[in-house]
């Protein structure tokens, strides 16, 4: 990895660490805008990290296979005749063509169009025309298979890294991720909904992936989704209500919480009698959930009706109905998926229902999503006018008002009015991510979520 | 959609009428056709919505990239994941948006030009005439946005006294990944 080599010597620690100031929450904007720093990111944080794949019901089938991203690299994601799912580089290693140009479909094999190299689905390479006469068999096929990445899961969401020595997905996710992902099964069953809505903004990543976790610029930016009536902003966004939830290399969740005295009365209620409150609610309330979501989310987590994000890309919104990555291309442009979840055993008219509604909150035609684009796309513009960049992002809100509490299950949680936490928490850990060479100095130096006074 | 996709057999009462009559028909078609998009680019949105029917079924399914024989995969189909699922009650809201004076992605307003051709009228069946179209949505945002959505719709229009109403229209893009920040105003 060269590349970062070279990159490490203009943006060394000491550079890199300058650029955000947590105690002051001051970013420096060319943290939005670097070539440099884009390229170091896509070593260090997407090759290292743990990438979203796919959720198990996308590829019901052997054979069934989509080409998904970890960084700018393209990986092919394919269930195999085991049944098991397999990430591999989409790039033959004869001359590094792609194997896949389709996005998603089945296959037996998969044949490279330039010279017909052929891959079984484990990522073998099984045929290669003119073996005994061209290459007079001297081609050793076992070290020629398509580059592997590493897949685990959890509760049916695959992940892949390109990082031999990066911890278990468990681990990596710790408790604030598997709470972000165990929001979306809170309920139950869940499956992926057919088709995803995909568009590019001319926006970094990074400020996509800070919106999130913003809840002050909702009535703003959204106010137009509000009076035409699709939402109900003061229904939504609790600004005295909310919650950060911080956890180890930079997932946090962020926005509304139900408050401890709320939980002690929903807590002693059974299952029966939660479904009876939640259909006995105006309508756009989150529903209440079972008692078996604490185990999935934490006792602090399961209060949690905010957005989770695994760090770095993956977004969890509505309560686990909608899901977003952000895939980066350039320092300037993102690409965003979104995915629609829907419970398993959802009647089929309820269903359908669900996914007319979420067809119409984000995405690039969402009533929601529309106006968020532009608002990143401006302020990454600014970061790259040598005066403007100057500025500094101002991330502030917060600081210094707010304590952490430690729940139960270890979960490092701030209560109380809207604030910056997340989004300070996601710069820290980008630093802590893009200083380290390796994942042991990942691991022996990145950033435990605070204690005490924030 | 299938079944809309091709032209109807020979047979059809609409392929046994005169040329005159096709002719006039598709002349007040096109004209209504025009009219409407004058109306879109000259933002008066409102004014729309009068042309559009109480049942309009108005649906943008995503399109994917496969391979030829994933081709019966290649749009999501009705009740899946699609870009615009709207009902009258949805492109009301959409409007009222445009109309909030709060909607951030298009004010300032967009400048956008909707072209209409290619247009075959498909099926005439009592009050309701099914045509294909293409189209061309070229819109431009602030100093350097240029965005450009072109492809195929299925429309169904009612006649309406002396003019119609759009009760389907079924936008089939030629585009999988939208290059563009938002989709933010009305095909």
């Amino acid at each position: 990895m060269a590349d970062g080599a070279n990159i490490a010597e203009t943006w060394d620690k000491a550079s890199i660490e300058s650029l955000f100031d947590p105690a002051t929450g001051r970013l420096d904007r060319r943290v939005l805008s670097d070539e440099g720093l884009y390229r170091l990111e896509l070593e260090r944080i997407f090759a290292r990290g743990w990438n979203f794949m796919c959720h198990e019901s996308q590829l019901k089938d052997p054979g069934d296979y989509l080409v998904s991203y970890i960084g700018e690299d393209q990986v092919i994601v394919v269930r195999d005749e085991d049944g098991q799912i397999n990430a591999m580089l989409n790039t033959c290693r004869h001359r590094g063509n792609a194997l896949c140009r389709a996005e998603q479909g089945r296959a037996k094999s998969f044949v490279c169009s330039y010279h017909g190299w052929n891959y079984g689905l484990d990522g073998k390479l099984i045929g290669v025309p003119g073996r005994s006469t061209f290459y007079h068999n001297d081609l050793d096929r076992s070290q020629l298979g398509l580059a592997k990445a590493r897949v685990e899961s959890y509760l049916g969401f695959y992940f892949a890294t390109l990082a031999d020595e990066a911890p278990s997905l468990h681990d990596f996710l710790g408790t604030t991720g598997r709470t972000g992902l165990g929001m979306v099964c809170a309920h139950g069953e869940i499956e992926f909904v057919e088709g995803v809505q995909k568009n590019v903004i001319d926006c970094n990543w990074k400020i996509a992936v800070d919106n999130l976790f913003d809840w002050y610029h909702v009535p703003y930016s959204h106010a137009s989704a509000d009076a035409a009536g699709f939402f109900n902003i003061s229904k939504i966004q609790h600004p005295k209500n909310q919650m950060v939830m911080l956890g180890e290399y930079g997932h946090a969740i962020g926005g509304p919480g139900i408050p401890q005295e709320m939980q002690d009365r929903i807590d002693p209620l059974s299952d029966a009698e939660r479904a009876a409150m939640s259909s006995a609610a105006p309508e756009g309330s989150p529903r209440i959930r079972p008692q078996s979501a604490t185990s999935l989310m934490g006792t602090a987590g399961v209060r949690s009706e905010g957005h989770p994000n695994i760090f770095p890309n993956l977004w969890i919104t509505i309560s686990g109905a909608q899901i977003c990555l952000r895939l980066p291309r350039g320092p300037s442009r993102t690409e965003l998926w979104w995915f629609t979840v829907v419970p398993k055993d959802a009647p089929a008219r309820a269903k359908r229902e669900m996914i007319r509604r979420m067809n119409h909150v984000f995405g690039p035609s969402g009533l929601l999503e529309q106006d968020d684009g532009e608002n990143w796309s401006q302020s990454t513009r600014s970061a790259r006018g040598v005066a403007s960049r100057e500025l500094g992002q101002h991330i502030q809100m917060g600081i210094g008002h707010d304590q952490v509490t430690v729940s139960d299950d270890g979960e490092h949680i701030i209560e109380g009015l809207i604030s910056e936490h997340g989004q300070r928490w996601l710069y820290r850990a980008w630093t802590d991510w893009m200083v380290a060479c390796d994942w042991a100095e990942l691991e022996a130096n990145h950033a435990l979520p605070p204690t005490g006074v924030v | 959609m299938d079944a809309l996709d091709r032209p109807r057999a020979t047979t059809t009462p609409w392929a046994e009428t005169s040329l005159p009559q096709r002719a006039v028909l598709q002349y007040e078609v096109e004209q209504f056709l025009y009219a409407e998009a004058a109306l879109l680019d000259a933002r008066r949105y409102r004014d729309w919505l009068g042309l559009v029917a109480d049942d309009i079924e108005y649906w943008m399914p995503i399109r994917r990239t496969v391979t030829t024989g994933d081709l019966d995969r290649e749009f999501t189909k009705p009740g899946e994941v699609a870009f615009f699922d709207d009902d009258r009650a949805y492109l009301e809201m959409r409007v009222k948006k445009l109309e909030a004076g709060s909607a951030w992605s298009e004010d300032p307003p967009s400048r956008s030009r909707h072209f209409v051709s290619n247009v075959r009228i498909l099926e005439v069946a009592g009050e309701e005439i099914t045509l294909e179209a293409c189209f061309h949505l070229y819109r431009t945002r602030l100093e350097t946005d240029v965005d450009s959505w072109i492809g195929r719709r299925i429309d169904v229009l009612r006649r309406d006294g002396d003019s119609f109403r759009l009760s389907r229209r079924h936008l089939f893009l030629d585009h999988t990944v939208i290059q563009a920040t938002n989709m933010s105003t009305i095909f």
